[in-house]
């Protein structure tokens, strides 16, 4: 059974943004504990003080939210999915740059 | 809707032990992780995977889908009992359906309860175990967000675009079965979404019950790789062939964007593999991406008469020697 609903738009969450630390807790779906333990490690750099009232660069979200869905999905704890995280990231890097020096010299896949 | 052997899924026996059946998540979760895998269809194989252990995790959740009987095949149609759950008591801690609030003193996040992710779950698990069947919390709740990834062509995430999405939602009929309803929603793509940004669509995501308020539903967005350019952040780089003269003599040429074809100068004296910017003609943002382009030389062939003596022309009157640098 289908219905069809009126056009729908929503509200994009800006890459110049800073998002409350309750914030980020409800979109990477991690608790506030792991959001400080990964601010101690400096996977992301909160602005003010105290804790409870940091603030997160928006632009930090996709790198927070892998590092939700590993822990949730995968059970690894904070500081392995993080070093996960980070290490996914210098992949796709590396794979970007692959990709353009094959173009480079010709290869084409 | 078809049935599914959530043992099959998981590759263990009917009479697997927790221990086991968790074994086996961990393992083909590992494989099929979507931020992780290279397997194809590793997201749809992840969801199904998730889908079996949601299930057979639980005790409750296990014992009633046990009692369908083994003799049902993957892919056979199916429908649920007309006492679909009834022998089981679900008080207490429902199995993923209790909601944890800021109860420790934390902040007051709305955080749902983890594991338990019921979008992309097939229509078989929804209406056994979703959201209307025994095996959810009654009483007033809040609907949790739903969370979904959306692809996006370049194109798109350039100019902005309208996406139809199907979302699924379980409804209670006044026969006490439970009824899966697919909704088809538009939905505005603002022009400039990087990879991995949100959108939030209020009240989208799951219902709540008796007053409740609704979850909220939030895209991300995942821009599909693209034959022309490459995406890194909101630059996007280009390759673009150039004759050897226009290379070495510079040159005016017509390069490819997203927002249209655009004349660029080529300096003389320009290398195989230099790039050059062209700024903000990246994917629209505050700033704006840039458009790398970097040049390939690419050499004519020397298949015609002509094209062969004005090589032997070069070789005779440049004195170029690309190996100059070589010791020895």
């Amino acid at each position: 059974m289908s219905e069809m609903t009126h056009l729908l738009s929503g509200e994009l969450i800006g890459e110049r943004d800073w998002i409350t630390v309750t914030e980020i807790c409800r979109l990477c779906r991690i608790d506030v504990t792991a959001v400080r333990e990964l601010a101690e490690l400096g996977v992301v750099d909160p602005r003010g003080s105290p804790a409870g009232e940091w603030e997160f660069p928006a632009a930090a979200l996709p790198r927070l939210r892998v590092v939700g869905r590993l822990m949730r999905d995968l059970g690894v704890n904070v500081s392995g999915a993080a070093l996960a995280a980070e290490l996914l990231e210098s992949q796709r890097e590396l794979e970007r740059q692959i990709r353009r020096l094959e173009r480079l010299l010709g290869e084409t896949r | 809707m078809e049935f599914r052997d959530y043992y099959k899924i998981l590759g263990v026996e009917r009479s697997a032990a927790a221990e086991q059946i968790k074994t086996a998540y961990r393992r083909l979760a590992r494989k099929f992780h979507p931020d992780v895998s290279k397997e194809p269809n590793a997201e749809a194989r992840f969801k199904e995977v998730q889908e079996a252990y949601e299930v057979l995790k639980d005790p409750e959740k296990r014992a009633a889908y046990d009692q369908l009987g083994s003799e049902w095949k993957s892919g056979q149609q199916f429908r649920p009992p007309p006492d679909w759950g009834s022998g089981f008591e679900f008080g207490g801690a429902p199995p993923g359906g209790a909601r944890r609030r800021g109860g420790s003193g934390r902040t007051g996040a709305a955080m749902d309860d983890g594991a338990f992710e019921e979008e992309g779950f097939s229509d078989f698990f929804s209406s056994l175990f979703g959201g209307g069947s025994p095996f959810r919390t009654a009483g007033r709740r809040g609907g949790r967000d739903h969370h979904a990834r959306m692809d996006l062509t370049l194109e798109q995430a350039f100019h902005g675009a309208t996406s139809t999405l199907e979302l699924k939602r379980p409804e209670l009929k006044p026969d006490g079965t439970v009824e899966m309803r697919t909704r088809t929603v538009r939905v505005t793509i603002p022009a400039g979404m990087s990879d991995g940004q949100l959108i939030r669509l209020a009240g989208q995501g799951e219902p709540g019950t008796e007053g409740g308020r609704a979850g909220d539903l939030y895209l991300e967005a995942h821009i599909l790789p693209h034959a022309l350019y490459q995406l890194d952040g909101r630059d996007v780089t280009l390759t673009l062939p150039v004759a050897p003269w226009e290379a070495a003599l510079g040159a005016s040429v017509t390069v490819p964007t997203l927002g249209g074809a655009v004349d660029m100068h080529i300096p003389a004296g320009a290398q195989s593999g230099q790039k050059l910017r062209l700024r903000g003609r990246g994917l629209p943002g505050q700033p704006p991406g840039d458009e790398y382009v970097q040049l390939k030389v690419v050499l004519p062939p020397a298949s015609s008469p002509q094209a062969k003596s004005l090589y032997e022309q070069m070789r005779g009157e440049l004195g170029f020697n690309p190996r100059a640098d070589f010791p020895g």
